[in-house]
């Protein structure tokens, strides 16, 4: 397994760890949005979830909450690129 | 009723412009009018609403409080007129809280308010603060001045975590951040308060905690032509509860201080608050 790999599949950990609608699924596909429509995370979730991010990856995650409605694929790739540099 | 409800509806919309010269004398004429308009229709609130909320109260202290909610609703209607043209200019001379009143007060600190008193007054007040203030609301009132900022907690559940997010973002830094406890759009914590449940919003008490912050209560009143603010203890907790215990306590607190502000001072209850609490 890569590095890649296993930093996403974390994220996704973290994902079943913060959000009911995730927990027992072992799939949690990129396009898959993290508020309303998707996995239903609420304001001070989807916060928590960032800061559970930064605390395990030792990361900046801003910005993600900006824009475009953040997916799971969004957030993984945001912290992979943020560990890999 | 009709006819007497545009009556007043008028007259009160007449007071604006003066407002605008002259606030104290408008605010005057606005609080003769709500309070006269309560006496008559006896309506929102009835001594008998204010009755089921303060048992305690005997018929003619009721009737006493419901005409001064009515003449606090007309004052705060006139301030948002005035505060809608004008921003808070013509607030800031009404304020009487001394400019070293908040000294005490340290960053990084949550201050909660509710609906009672002169709320919407609350910004000119804030301005007191010593040090960088952002305020978390529903649509923007006014534009506020540095170090003020406004931030809308207007929008989704993603646009409100980019709110959230700022304002831990600005406790780090060493700010204030002001918002009301009572306005509730996303999650919600239930608590006690004259004898009826209260759902207060969660963010502010889950912001508390994530932040290591504490929260005190802020409220500002009318007082003789102009406002006065009060800030409370900060809310006591136990820091041993685990998170979500932990905000449901501090909510608590919140509900309790909330009574015994309006159980001294019973005039001061917004009339949005009191259609919630009887609801």
């Amino acid at each position: 397994m890569s590095a890649s790999t296993t930093i996403e599949e974390t994220v996704r950990d973290l994902l079943r760890s913060r959000a009911p609608l995730a927990q027992g699924r072992a799939d949690l596909p990129d396009d898959l949005r993290l508020g309303a429509g998707g996995l239903g995370l609420d304001s001070i979730s989807m916060v928590e979830l960032l800061l559970d991010c930064e605390r395990r990856f030792g990361i900046k995650a801003t910005g993600l909450l900006e824009g475009a409605p953040l997916t799971v694929g969004r957030l993984a790739a945001h912290v992979r690129e943020a560990v890999q540099g | 009723m009709i006819a007497a409800r545009r009556t007043f509806d008028a007259l009160e919309r007449g007071l604006e412009p003066l407002a605008m010269r002259h606030p104290s004398l408008a605010l005057a004429g606005a609080d003769a009018l709500g309070r006269l308009r309560n006496r008559l229709s006896r309506r929102w609130p009835s001594p008998q609403q204010i009755g089921i909320l303060f048992p305690h109260l005997d018929r003619r202290a009721a009737a006493r409080v419901a005409w001064s909610l009515g003449a606090l609703e007309a004052r705060n209607r006139l301030l948002v007129a005035c505060i809608e043209r004008a921003g808070l200019e013509p607030v800031r001379p009404m304020v009487r809280t001394p400019p070293d009143a908040f000294a005490a007060l340290r960053p990084p600190l949550v201050l909660g308010t509710f609906h009672v008193g002169a709320v919407q007054a609350l910004g000119a007040v804030i301005e007191r603060l010593p040090g960088p203030v952002l305020i978390l609301r529903q649509g923007l009132l006014y534009e506020p001045c540095p170090p003020v900022e406004i931030a809308s907690t207007e929008g989704d559940d993603q646009h409100r975590a980019a709110s959230f997010r700022r304002a831990l973002a600005h406790l780090d830094n060493g700010g204030f951040v002001v918002l009301a406890l009572d306005v509730v759009q996303g999650a919600g914590l239930q608590v006690a308060c004259l004898g009826r449940t209260l759902e207060l919003a969660r963010g502010p008490f889950a912001l508390a905690r994530l932040a290591g912050a504490p929260l005190v209560p802020i409220v500002a009143r009318w007082r003789q032509g102009g406002v006065e603010a009060e800030a409370g203890e900060a809310l006591a907790v136990d820091t041993t509860l685990g998170p979500a215990a932990w905000e449901g306590a501090l909510a608590a607190s919140a509900g309790g201080w909330l009574e015994r502000y309006l159980l001294e001072s019973p005039s001061e209850l917004g009339l949005g608050l009191l259609r919630i609490l009887l609801a």
